[in-house]
């Protein structure tokens, strides 16, 4: 398609706009982060001079808020990881079968993870917190999996489902006929076609994991097992009374890395994840 | 999965594989009880992790919301029956938390869809080489944690800490002096605009995936009959893709519904921006009143499964269509 | 963390303290001191303490939310699941007869009490007691001065050495069109806000404090209760509370005394070490710092002494704890006036023991030390009781905003509201 000056201006000049819509709130909590305690109040954007302080604050060796900060950064990877993991392994499982294999319930299971993946999280961390308490699974890693797995599991299945319904399956036995075994027909054939699909569900199970705040307040207590997002409610500013507003922005510019660097990769698997999973089939 | 991939497949259903023109075959036939078996197999740990992490808990938050029960007064615990219910429904505060909560969620879910669309279109049309730019710019807010999110808006509209009362002074009703979380209105704007800021990226995706459903013919056509793109817009492009914002619409109603970091971040409901995933935090969580609490989350869930209910049933959101197959 | 390193120093000395005991055979046992949030001074007392137990016991240090309601929730949902983990907590006073009541805290032995009692201060002791014994040992206390800014005071021709009113500063401050911090956010504060303000006139926010929930009667349909709502409602309707007002905490409040427009402000002694270190981090001119002047609380009634509010931590031991005995020794060994010292300096928070305030490095850190100590024996703590948490957010829910608050119908509102929320009526 060939484009008039006009146009192309026009598409960067909308470009610019996305951007400033999509990166202008992260920019704001990279400048509040290079902000003295004093410097807060200046009613500007940037920072008049600039510090790392409130960076030291959560990783150095001597920050104040590093034993706080770190082991949570370490729950909320291992927990957000091994929660995908699972719930992919099963979402993969289950979603070949619904899509490959004719059994009843299958209205049923897709139904489930449907109401599931709508369930208000509230309603149930009470309940969860006094279970877990008596079987011993409170501030666990194990503890929080769980629970992420009703986050998880849903949005992974319909979108393997999807995923899989797309999968010209008729490759696997076409190599059959060309004379390899059924594990070599699966891998050669089919694991390469499936593969995108898992990992693009793999990361949009793990945003969803990486975001929860809700059983991460709930139901931890120490840093064995409290993910990022509850920790910031803890973290304080010099003393007693003053607002850690610092440090929270400094630990928010840090979480938030990852998942640029991750959009960055894997943007177009994600669109594709998110588009043909959801709405298309 | 190995063991899948050496069961047989009905060659003739490869391309459109399941739904319903299946069922219409005979089932007696071994090979499809073994199928059946195997599918249940394989479904069933999913299945079961999923209801075990849901079902038991809100049955035990509903035996819970019968009892008064106080966890700072274990001795105090008596069967109340649908007290608690009473108690909840007749109180202003549940219903102004109530009424907040689907303000927000109707007015979140109403500009997302509109700058959402505008996203969509955006992405769709985008000449290639600026293409992945935008969607990576796009995928950002979908990829940030809400309370970070929350925080950054809270930090900027906050009057001791931020910087947009100086910037937008020349905005009537707008000056140094104007505390935003000080009131319910301006409170709310800088919820929802952290809400839709996060979740508008979701919904334009749906949307746009629903747009690589229109017929380009359709549009073409349109266009050489001298229609104008706001026509082909309203007349081709919406009524070919209703179902994907039926369900984009539905889907973030839902989720809307059940807002919590944010307000949690910002205001933790002062000033009438109480919400409802809040009150049964506050109430069971914050008070310990298990069993008041319960009970307001049992409405909570109750809520959502209405919501969605009139959703299929009135509006005829489809969604396992919009979901399974084109 | 940059701020109060010196102090280390010190610290050798205090080290010679109390516990001792006998190390079981099997190790010694490990001691988890839910501690709040600070500057690192608790984390290094317990290295100290467990050091100076030779063997007998470790102290671990696990941290608490920032936030004093949030703080409770924590300890108070895990206590009601018999948690044995929890041997010494750091507690919020206001919590802590919700947690004696039902038996979560260890009653405390009658030499520990009376070892622990030693040179402390009244609103401390007062805090640390329920149904008239002590149920918790007095860590540190806190209470709120009077701040001033000594050029306003001097125009307008002040006399700081005699108590004042809350009529005179908001005179002063309508005056020379002046801002008057306090902390009106929705929140703890406020309470600590209503409370001083009540007590201050003469009243009390409840009546009967041991009673049980159905039958609590509340002080705030009275004379103190009304003249409270009146000053506030004023200070919020002519904005002397700044556009801020209704988010203000503590942090907020010092910001707008440092300004360029601030009069007065109520508040914690850290703003003193706090702008201290702005001063050195040059965000704040040093003239800032010197035009502070401090006194004690404003009253409310004139010639009539004012209650100002007390804070701080008081430590409680779990009653689930496989080792209370050492728990207490532990708690002993935390509290040593030496330690409170070492506390004060590192961290800010004032002493609850008197003989802390001999130490000449609290006393050239907080030059107004003799003032904190005596406001701290004048204090008055707020409501006692386990029904705190509804009593509290009953209050913030009706008095806030600040501008809102009515002496004809907020007292009237609040205690219907409380009412009906303590006979489980209403939803908070």
């Amino acid at each position: 398609m060939a484009l008039t000056g006009r146009q192309k201006l026009w598409w960067v000049l909308i470009t610019v706009l996305v951007l400033v819509y999509a990166l202008f709130p992260v920019l704001s909590i990279l400048a509040t982060s290079f902000k003295l305690p004093g410097d807060l109040s200046s009613g500007r954007f940037l920072p008049t001079t600039w510090t790392w302080e409130n960076y030291a604050q959560i990783l150095a060796p001597d920050g104040s808020a590093r034993d706080l900060f770190l082991p949570a950064l370490r729950n909320s990877i291992g927990i957000s990881l091994i929660a995908t993991l699972i719930a992919v392994v099963l979402a993969t499982v289950a979603a070949y079968a619904i899509a490959r294999l004719d059994f009843p319930g299958k209205r049923l299971v897709l139904t489930t993870a449907l109401g599931v993946s709508i369930f208000p999280v509230i309603s149930i961390v009470t309940p969860l917190f006094n279970i877990w308490r008596s079987i011993g699974l409170y501030d666990t890693w194990a503890g929080l999996i769980i629970p992420y797995l009703s986050l998880t599991l849903p949005i992974s299945m319909w979108t393997l489902a999807a995923f899989f319904r797309q999968i010209p399956w008729e490759l696997e036995q076409a190599a059959q006929v060309d004379g390899a075994t059924p594990m070599q027909a699966f891998r050669k054939a089919i694991v390469p076609l499936a593969a995108p699909g898992v990992f693009t569900t793999a990361l949009i199970a793990f945003f969803i994991a990486w975001n929860d705040f809700v059983y991460g307040i709930s139901l931890t207590s120490t840093s064995a097992a409290r993910p990022v997002p509850a920790a910031l409610a803890f973290f304080t500013g010099e003393s007693y009374f003053e607002d850690p507003t610092g440090a929270i922005s400094a630990a928010a510019v840090v979480v938030t890395v990852p998942v640029i660097v991750l959009v960055l990769l894997f943007q177009r698997q994600i669109v594709a994840g998110l588009t043909q999973g959801a709405v298309k089939g | 999965m190995s063991h899948s991939a050496s069961g047989p497949a009905p060659a003739t259903d490869v391309n459109k594989p399941d739904r319903r023109g299946r069922s219409a075959r005979p089932r007696a036939s071994d090979r499809a009880r073994s199928e059946a078996r195997l599918g249940i197999l394989l479904a069933a740990p999913a299945f079961i992790v999923m209801l075990a992490v849901t079902l038991y808990p809100i049955v035990q938050a509903f035996i819970d919301s019968l009892s008064r029960i106080r966890l700072t007064a274990p001795d105090a615990n008596e069967f109340v029956g649908f007290g608690n219910y009473a108690v909840v429904l007749s109180d202003p505060v549940f219903w102004s938390a109530m009424w907040v909560t689907l303000f927000i969620m109707v007015v979140t879910v109403a500009v997302e869809l509109v700058i959402g669309f505008a996203l969509a279109l955006v992405m769709h049309r985008a000449i290639k080489s600026l293409r992945g730019i935008l969607r990576t710019a796009i995928l950002v807010p979908y990829g940030i944690i809400t309370v970070v999110s929350a925080f950054a808006w809270f930090y900027a509209f906050d009057i001791s800490s931020g910087y947009v009362n100086s910037w937008f002074d020349w905005v009537p009703g707008v000056s140094e002096d104007l505390n935003w979380f000080a009131s319910q209105g301006t409170s709310l704007f800088v919820i929802m605009a952290s809400e839709i800021w996060k979740t508008t990226p979701f919904i334009s995706l749906l949307l746009l995936a629903g747009l690589a459903q229109v017929p380009g013919e359709l549009e073409e056509a349109a266009k050489v009959d001298g229609a104008t793109s706001w026509q082909v817009f309203k007349r081709v492009i919406v009524p070919n893709m209703k179902a994907a914002i039926m369900v984009a619409v539905l889907f973030r109603a839902l989720d809307a519904f059940r807002i919590f970091d944010n307000v949690f971040v910002m205001t933790n409901g002062a000033n009438g921006t109480t919400v409802l995933s809040l009150l049964a935090y506050r109430t069971s969580i914050g008070r310990l009143e298990i069993g008041l609490g319960s009970a307001v989350s049992v409405l909570l869930f109750l809520s959502v499964v209405l919501i969605c209910f009139v959703a299929i049933k009135l509006f005829k959101v489809d969604l396992s269509s919009a979901r399974g197959g084109n | 963390m940059r701020r109060n390193r010196m102090v280390a120093a010190t610290l050798g000395a205090a080290l010679a303290v109390t516990v001792a005991g006998c190390a079981p055979d099997e190790g010694p046992p490990t001691l988890n001191w839910y501690i709040n949030s600070d500057n690192g001074g608790q984390a290094q007392i317990a290295a100290e303490c467990t050091e100076a137990a030779d063997g007998a016991y470790t102290i671990e240090t696990v941290l608490l939310p920032r936030d004093a309601a949030a703080q409770r929730e924590q300890l108070a949902r895990r206590l009601a699941a018999e948690d044995r983990s929890i041997d010494l907590m750091s507690l919020d006073p206001p919590f802590i007869p919700e947690l004696s009541e039902p038996g979560f805290l260890a009653p405390v032995p009658e030499d520990v009490a009376e070892d622990v009692s030693q040179n402390v201060v009244q609103g401390s002791l007062d805090s640390a007691t329920w149904n008239d014994e002590l149920v918790a040992i007095p860590f540190w206390a806190n209470t709120q001065l009077l701040w001033y800014r000594e050029s306003v005071v001097e125009e307008a021709g002040l006399d700081m050495s005699q108590p004042v009113t809350w009529d005179q500063l908001i005179e002063v401050a309508t005056d020379q069109d002046r801002y008057l911090a306090v902390q009106g956010i929705k929140g703890e504060s406020l309470t600590v806000w209503i409370n001083a303000l009540i007590t201050s006139a003469g009243g009390q926010i409840i009546e009967n404090p041991g009673a049980s929930a159905e039958d609590t009667e509340l002080g705030l349909e009275t004379d103190a209760g009304r003249e409270a709502a009146r000053i506030m409602g004023q200070i919020g309707r002519e904005g002397l509370g700044g556009p801020g007002l209704p988010t203000a905490d503590e942090s907020a409040s010092l910001q707008l005394f440092q300004g360029d427009d601030a009069s007065f402000m109520v508040n914690w002694p850290f703003v003193w070490t706090s702008t201290q270190q702005a001063v050195e981090d040059g965000l704040i001119d040093q003239s800032v710092l010197d035009d502070f002047g401090w006194a004690l609380y404003p009253a409310v009634t004139e010639g009539t002494d004012s209650a100002p509010p007390v804070g701080g931590i008081n430590l409680g031991i779990g009653a689930f704890s496989d080792h209370t005995d050492l728990a207490f020794e532990a708690a002993q060994c935390i509290v040593t006036p030496e330690h409170q010292a070492f506390y004060m300096v590192n961290d800010g928070n004032p002493a609850s023991n008197t003989e802390a305030y001999e130490d000449p490095e609290v006393q050239a850190t907080f030059p107004m030390y003799e003032l904190i100590r005596d406001s701290l024996e004048q204090a008055v703590p707020r409501p006692q009781t386990p029904l705190y948490n509804e009593i509290s957010t009953g209050l913030q829910e009706t008095w806030h905003p600040v501008s809102s608050v009515d002496p004809d119908t907020t007292p009237e509102a609040a205690t219907e509201l409380i009412t009906a929320v303590l006979r489980g009526e209403r939803l908070l």
